[in-house]
């Protein structure tokens, strides 16, 4: 009897989840393999044409450049990580006017991508902060059309990532600095270790696996970034990327070719995530 | 901590403060820009600071044009019984994880972990077809089914509270002949709770602020602020000082949040890297 009373109780506890996650999750990316290999508009019949789909998407240059703008995302992520750990390496400590800092250097990481767009819309424009600064410092040569300019437009809308994400970056590296016992310190302070050699041989290797994380969570999310080009420049002047193409071919009813496109970024994410097994098993 | 020299303290001023200045000077114009009139907007500098700081027009403007009040509404509606759909099962996840043993728990805990690494981005082409198919598009029910889900993070932050309750409290439950369900409703589950406000903190963040699902299933008359902010933005009829506005309204809420709940912020995202 009790032993019946507890398989009721875990199935009970697990069934609505797990069917939530199967519906929501699974079968989503299987229907997605078997889409992409038809035409289908989402309503009538579904007509196999093999291949063609996949064909289309590399054999167009515009569609391969919009995986191409997914590197000028990632690029960006380097100088972002560098930013978030050094901060996080500055700010671990006890010292005046911590918690304002603190309270500053969220920010970014609390406001939504309209918002994020937005800001960034003024900052970038031809009349905008950007320039403005430039003319007060008396750099007018480096004024550019930020936006319009088809070879700065990608860079500087891709830059915006460093505003918008290091913040988490931070957060994380920090907590992992936290985590480090103060023993260590303490003994490195008895050998007499300068605070430069501490953070050398102390805080980077400690924190080495979540520095790890964060590079595989930049590469994975720059192969989806959506948000910023599409509020900002709704893909326009060579902003596409993969999950706006997924978007707009959604709204077109061309459900078989956005499917293809699914599958693509799911192929890349799923390769990033095997290299990140590999790499932190053999460490 | 170390041998904290003088440079030292010098360089990390220094650099905090450059940091905090590359944080702000993207936000100033913004706030500026709410406070001008149209007139002002178009002929001062982004970087002038307004004429009038009592200047409300734009704000009641935003406020009546915007639909905003609705918008927050809904969000509000959407967040609450998503968030407490996400808590609640994910403790139940958490506590048959952590507490029981049986049959194909480690395929369960693969299914959950997996799915970690689904792109959100790659599933809707289908589901919005479902969706559809159901009739859910366009109503509040499609985004909150979808944010109903369990995530594998949650269940991680759950999984590290449960290491923290000691088993023999539910043994003692049980032997005072308390069943299953009583024990985790009335005994475990609320010692759960922070567990439950750090993942209710950092998911209620990420909803607010989530744009590509309301912006997905929500075109029509129901709308979450995310959505109602960028239709608001993209009809180029709106002027820009409005749209400043519009956005600092939907800042305040965030704002609120994040100066009593900071500590929360970051010792929930930084806990929950600790997997």
């Amino acid at each position: 009897m009790k032993s019946k009373n507890r398989s009721v109780f875990i199935l009970l506890f697990l069934i609505l989840p797990m069917i939530h996650l199967v519906i929501f999750s699974y079968v989503p990316i299987i229907g997605n393999f078997v889409l992409s290999l038809t035409d289908w508009k989402g309503f009538g019949e579904i007509r196999f044409v093999g291949l063609r789909n996949y064909q289309r998407m590399f054999t167009n240059t515009e569609y391969i450049s919009m995986f191409k703008n997914c590197g000028w995302y990632f690029l960006v992520a380097i100088p972002q990580l560098v930013f978030a750990l050094l901060l996080a390496v500055v700010i671990n400590g006890k010292f005046r006017g911590l918690n304002v800092f603190k309270g500053i250097l969220i920010i970014p990481y609390l406001l939504n991508g309209v918002i994020i767009s937005t800001i960034f819309i003024i900052f970038f424009n031809n009349a905008g902060s950007l320039n403005t600064i430039l003319e007060w410092l008396h750099l007018d040569g480096l004024k550019h059309q930020w936006l319009q300019d088809l070879s700065l437009v990608n860079p500087s809308i891709a830059s915006i990532s460093i505003w918008r994400y290091y913040g988490m970056n931070f957060i994380m590296f920090f907590g992992a600095l936290q985590s480090i016992p103060t023993e260590l310190y303490e003994a490195a302070t008895l050998d007499g270790c300068t605070k430069w050699q501490e953070i050398r041989y102390i805080s980077i290797p400690f924190i080495k696996k979540v520095l790890f994380i964060n590079i595989l969570l930049s590469i994975s999310g720059s192969i989806q970034v959506f948000e910023i080009p599409y509020i900002m420049m709704n893909g326009s002047n060579g902003t596409g990327t993969p999950v706006i193409m997924i978007q707009q071919s959604m709204s077109t009813n061309r459900v078989g070719f956005a499917a293809a496109l699914s599958v693509m970024v799911f192929v890349i994410v799923m390769i990033v995530v095997g290299l990140q097994r590999i790499l932190v098993k053999e460490d | 901590m170390a041998n904290e020299t003088k440079l030292y303290k010098v360089v990390r001023y220094v650099f905090l403060i450059a940091a905090s200045i590359f944080v702000i000077v993207p936000l100033i114009p913004l706030i500026f820009m709410a406070f001008k009139t149209g007139a002002e907007y178009s002929s001062t500098s982004v970087l002038e600071a307004p004429k009038n700081w009592l200047n409300t027009y734009n704000f009641a403007y935003a406020i009546r044009v915007g639909k905003l009040g609705k918008a927050f509404l809904y969000t509000a509606i959407i967040l609450t019984v998503s968030l407490f759909f996400q808590v609640t099962m994910t403790a139940m996840v958490s506590y048959v994880l952590h507490r029981f043993e049986f049959m194909g728990k480690k395929v369960v805990m693969t299914m959950f972990t997996l799915t970690m690494f689904i792109p959100v981005v790659a599933t809707q082409n289908l589901i919005f077809r479902m969706m559809y198919g159901v009739g859910l598009v366009n109503t509040m029910w499609s985004v909150i089914i979808l944010y109903s889900g369990v995530g594998i993070v949650g269940i991680y932050v759950m999984l590290n509270q449960l290491d923290n309750i000691s088993r023999e409290i539910d043994e003692a439950a049980m032997i005072d002949g308390a069943g299953y369900f009583y024990t985790f409703l009335h005994i475990i589950f609320p010692l759960m709770k922070p567990a439950c406000t750090t993942m209710i903190i950092i998911n209620g963040i990420g909803l607010y602020n989530d744009f590509y699902i309301p912006n997905l299933y929500l075109n029509r008359d129901v709308q979450t602020f995310t959505v109602a902010l960028y239709k608001f933005y993209g009809s180029m009829s709106t002027p820009f000082e409005i749209v400043a506005a519009a956005i600092i309204i939907g800042m305040i809420p965030i704002m609120i949040v994040f100066i009593f709940l900071q500590k929360y912020i970051y010792n929930g995202l930084a806990g929950s890297v600790k997997m």
